[in-house]
């Protein structure tokens, strides 16, 4: 009976996964073995590590690497630093409070391309808030802010698109605490600093490591923000493996096969790492 | 909360709600009227340095990139493209969806976490890899290509938001229905597609804006020769930064979006089970 | 009897809600170690009353005073009080031990007196074995009693219970009641108790404040509740009452002897209390009054139809209709054991004249 059932809901089930799966697999397994010289586009399938060896060599491989690793890291904790506090404050509704979650969900509609021209076009060198500085007296001509060197604009974008799902995790975890829960703490002594420690921040550690590793992995994987408005000194990971593809030929193929590796190696050790983290300092605190 | 606090919280309630308001105003509402502005500059009176506001404003800016650029050809292959992923994301989609929502079954949990490994994987390593996939296959049409590509990485989306309609569905009214000697095309009429019909339309709607949005498989997959809006945009942003051309057509590409959002959400809102079924 | 200091005094608390008016001039005090419980109906104010105290919901005005000192301004964290919540809301993530030594380290007490302390209170309570199990794993009674633990553990000077027993199913209900209350005589803390279950409210407690409106009705011992009631609504709502209007004839205040006719007829009322008018209500329990062949009396005796009769056990329930008088009205009254009676047939009755209370006057 039950085995019936099983083998009924996993037919149902292919149409959907399949594709899921199949895709996924061929795409990370192309990934994989184009990085050890096979599926080659040119000369014979063999295993090599020549691509590796090739691409791990270079210096800008690595500055891409750890451009990447840096602002998926900064992107990830400035939003969840950001949104944790509006969650909580809107833990509760009041007047108001619909309009601005609306507000804060409203950069999910904007589509990062969009997004990066509005930005690019706000502090370009006749941007707005140039023409406002000057206006203002606050400096004599206008600042170059575009393309920053420290990615601070990426920054800027990474959170203002991604603070809004930060949020959504957050809240939805810090509305299910139970007021009695917090009443029952502020009975027993607790003050806001101590409920904020031991008792939300514990309960919402899961939803606080969702939000950083959700994060974590769409900066680290970022290509457009970086094209638009990062640095023109480094590129990002995903910038470099497309470059390296289109640049190299048919070797493009494998090395980009490597750095996409490395790419998908970062997401996963990277995302792992944070979220480590965070529970161990909540860990720490509910102390 | 009461007496004399209230009025103190009032206060730091509308001061705190001013200052979203003020954010909001910086990060999204400016930024968008100047991009309105600069998609009226008129072509022969540039918007340079010193001047605060545009010299002259018109809609031939407008004109001009609708007739001289590719951009009709890029809104008919977006919108295209989005309805043929939407309708095959959701066939695709359904029978998984039931089993996910209505049926208990081994292995569960890991079904629900692999129907989402296409989200962790970034976006241009599936672009890049599965361009390497379709020409190992010998697959040359780059429509049929972004097409594949944007169902798969959709398909998540839309099995996520039908498992929940189908999990609404109440068995009790499916049980009477039954009782009642309906036939099962009756049974679903009545018992549910008033649930899954609202959930249904915000899924297909979300694909559609998702496919409308994709990027990374319409650029490396689709480029140069099948383009959607996107990749239009970003050849205006890249080292040829067009303003007024990137403000108009990030307009054309933001704002049916955002109405089709909004609708979507509404949906799904309405997509309560108690509204339906009329019981709390 | 000497002078107890009062642990808690609560002097014309007002409270609203936007116009819901939720406390109206609230005052009553509470002796050390004593139990007292407010019973109302729901919104009556017994809760808001309640989260007043522990300071979850600040007074428009009117004070509080905890062992003598002003609560006024005073958060919640820092009021010598701890609260047994209806939901029990034990911290989820916490195991029982530390949900217990939660209060006892946010006052920084040593830890190794922390150790000892809750292992006394968890032995006192009975969850010795279930210290390290997470609240998830225990059954609703164990909960209970890790909420209890956890506000015991604190000695606070009030402990406060917001219909505690409420979650639980009737059997482990007496059983948890009985154990609070032998409790809190043992280890003489003084107690704050919200239910709107009027046995609870007779059982367990020193003193009982009948609430409604956000007023108190009435306040007193169990006893003097019971069979004082000083109006239709505590009458009503504290055990089951026989309320009727009644016209007083004749009234001989020094031996407390009045004559009146009510609706069955004239009848005889024993009262140390005088009527407060001519036309008022009176009360009646229906475990007071006697069927005639248990007694001989002559006084208050009247005639019913049995209307309908409810067999309960060990008790037996019997609505009565009377022989010559108003169609509509019915009385109930309780027998004890097998009563041999028929619905249908007639019954003479006797009322006890002591039995009869005076409420309020019958405005028109």
């Amino acid at each position: 009976m039950t085995n019936n059932q099983t083998l009924k809901a996993y037919l149902l089930l292919l149409p959907g996964l399949l594709p899921i799966i199949a895709f996924m697999s061929l795409v990370v397994g192309m990934a994989v073995s184009q990085s050890i010289g096979f599926f080659n586009f040119s000369g014979a399938d063999q295993f090599s590590i020549q691509s590796w060896r090739e691409i791990l060599s270079q210096d800008q491989f690595w500055r891409a690497f750890l451009y990447s690793a840096r602002t998926a890291t900064l992107s990830a904790i400035l939003s969840v630093l950001l949104a944790y506090p509006i969650a909580l404050w809107l833990r509760r509704p009041f007047p108001g409070s619909d309009l601005i979650s609306a507000m804060i969900k409203a950069p999910i509609l904007v589509h990062g391309l969009v997004a990066a021209f509005l930005f690019v076009n706000f502090i370009s060198f006749q941007g707005f808030l140039n023409v406002a500085l000057v206006n203002l007296g606050f400096t004599a001509s206008p600042m170059r802010m575009q393309n920053d060197t420290y990615a601070i604009g990426v920054v800027i974008l990474q959170v203002w698109k991604n603070m809004p799902f930060a949020f959504l995790i957050i809240v939805g975890s810090v509305r299910a605490i139970g007021d009695d829960i917090l009443d029952a703490a502020r009975g027993l002594g607790a003050g806001w600093l101590a409920r904020l420690r031991r008792i939300i921040l514990p309960l919402t550690l899961r939803s606080l490591q969702a939000a950083l590793v959700l994060i974590f992995i769409v900066a680290a994987g970022d290509y457009s923000f970086q094209a638009v408005a990062g640095p023109t000194s480094v590129n990002s990971l995903a910038q470099f493996m497309v470059r390296t593809q289109a640049d190299n030929g048919a070797n493009g193929w494998n090395e980009a096969a490597v750095v996409a590796v490395m790419l998908m190696g970062l997401s996963l050790f990277g995302s792992l790492i944070v979220a480590g983290l965070t529970q161990l300092a909540v860990r720490r605190m509910r102390r | 909360m009461h007496g004399i606090t209230s009025s103190r919280t009032v206060w730091y309630r509308r001061l705190s709600i001013g200052l979203a308001l003020a954010v909001f105003f910086f990060a999204l509402a400016l930024p968008f009227a100047l991009a309105v502005l600069w998609s009226l500059v008129d072509p022969a009176h540039p918007w340079a340095y010193p001047a605060v506001l545009p010299p002259v404003l018109s809609l031939r800016r407008w004109l001009e990139v609708w007739t001289t650029s590719a951009l009709p050809q890029a809104l008919y292959n977006s919108y295209m493209l989005a309805a043929c992923v939407s309708i095959a994301t959701l066939l695709l989609a359904s029978s998984a969806a039931y089993a996910l929502g209505r049926m208990e079954f081994v292995g569960k949990s890991i079904i629900h976490l692999l129907t989402l490994v296409p989200l962790i994987i970034p976006n241009f390593i599936s672009a890049i890899f599965f361009s390497a996939l379709l020409i190992e296959l010998d697959v040359y049409s780059r429509f049929l290509g972004v097409l594949i590509g944007h169902t798969v990485s959709l398909l998540p989306y839309a099995i996520r938001l039908m498992t929940v309609s189908f999990a609404m569905v109440r068995q009790d009214l499916i049980d009477a229905a039954r009782d009642l000697g309906a036939s099962p095309l009756t049974v679903f009429r009545t018992a549910y597609l008033p649930v899954i019909k609202p959930g249904l339309l915000a899924a297909l709607i979300i694909v559609f804006i998702l496919s409308i949005e994709e990027f990374a498989i319409s650029y490396i997959v689709g480029a140069p020769d099948f383009i959607t809006v996107p990749t239009i945009l970003y050849s205006y942003l890249g080292y040829n930064f067009i303003r007024p051309n990137a403000a108009a057509v990030s307009l054309i590409l933001v704002v049916p979006n955002v109405v089709l959002m909004l609708i979507a959400e509404r949906l799904l809102r309405s997509a309560d089970p108690a509204i339906v079924t009329g019981k709390g | 009897m000497t002078l107890m200091a009062n642990a808690l005094a609560v002097e014309r608390a007002s409270l609203r809600y936007g116009t819901f008016q939720a406390l109206i001039d609230v005052t009553f005090s509470v002796g050390e170690g004593q139990l007292v419980t407010l019973l109302g109906p729901s919104g009556c104010g017994k809760t808001t009353l309640l989260k007043a105290i522990a300071g979850f919901m600040p007074l428009d005005s009117g004070r509080i005073e905890i062992s003598g000192r002003d609560m006024q301004g005073v958060p919640p964290e820092k009021r010598d009080t701890a609260m047994c919540f209806q939901s029990y809301a034990l911290f989820p993530h916490l195991s029982v031990a530390e949900n217990i030594a939660f209060g006892l380290r946010q006052r920084r007490i040593k830890s190794s007196d922390i150790a000892s302390r809750v292992a006394a209170v968890a032995q006192q309570v009975g969850l010795s074995p279930q210290l390290e199990k997470l609240p998830g794993q225990l059954s609703g009674g164990q909960q209970q009693r890790v909420a209890l633990a956890r506000a015991m553990a604190v000695h606070p000077g009030v402990m406060l219970f917001d219909e505690p027993l409420s979650n639980l199913d009737l059997k482990l209900r007496d059983h948890v009641r009985i154990e609070i209350r032998a409790l809190q005589r043992e280890h003489g803390f003084t107690a704050v108790y919200v239910t709107h279950d009027q046995q609870e409210a007779l059982a367990m407690s020193d003193l009982v404040i009948v609430m409604r409106n956000g007023m108190i009705e009435q306040m007193g011992p169990p006893e003097q509740i019971y069979r004082h009631p000083v109006n239709r609504f505590v009458a009503d709502f504290v055990g089951t009452a026989n309320i009727m209007p009644v016209d007083v004839l004749a009234s001989d205040q020094k031996s407390g002897r009045y004559e009146v006719t009510c609706p069955f007829g004239k009848a005889i009322i024993h009262s140390a209390t005088p009527p407060v008018g001519s036309r008022i209500y009176a009360c009646w329990r229906p475990e007071d009054a006697m069927l005639t062949s248990e007694i001989t009396e002559e006084e208050n005796r009247f005639t019913f139809d049995i209307s309908a009769r409810t067999f309960l056990g060990s008790l037996c329930n019997l609505a009565l209709s009377p022989r010559n008088g108003a169609a509509e009205a019915f009385f109930r009254i309780q027998t004890h054991g097998f009563t041999p009676v028929r619905e249908g047939q007639t019954v003479d009755v006797v009322i006890p004249p002591d039995a009869i209370r005076f409420l309020e006057e019958v405005v028109a």
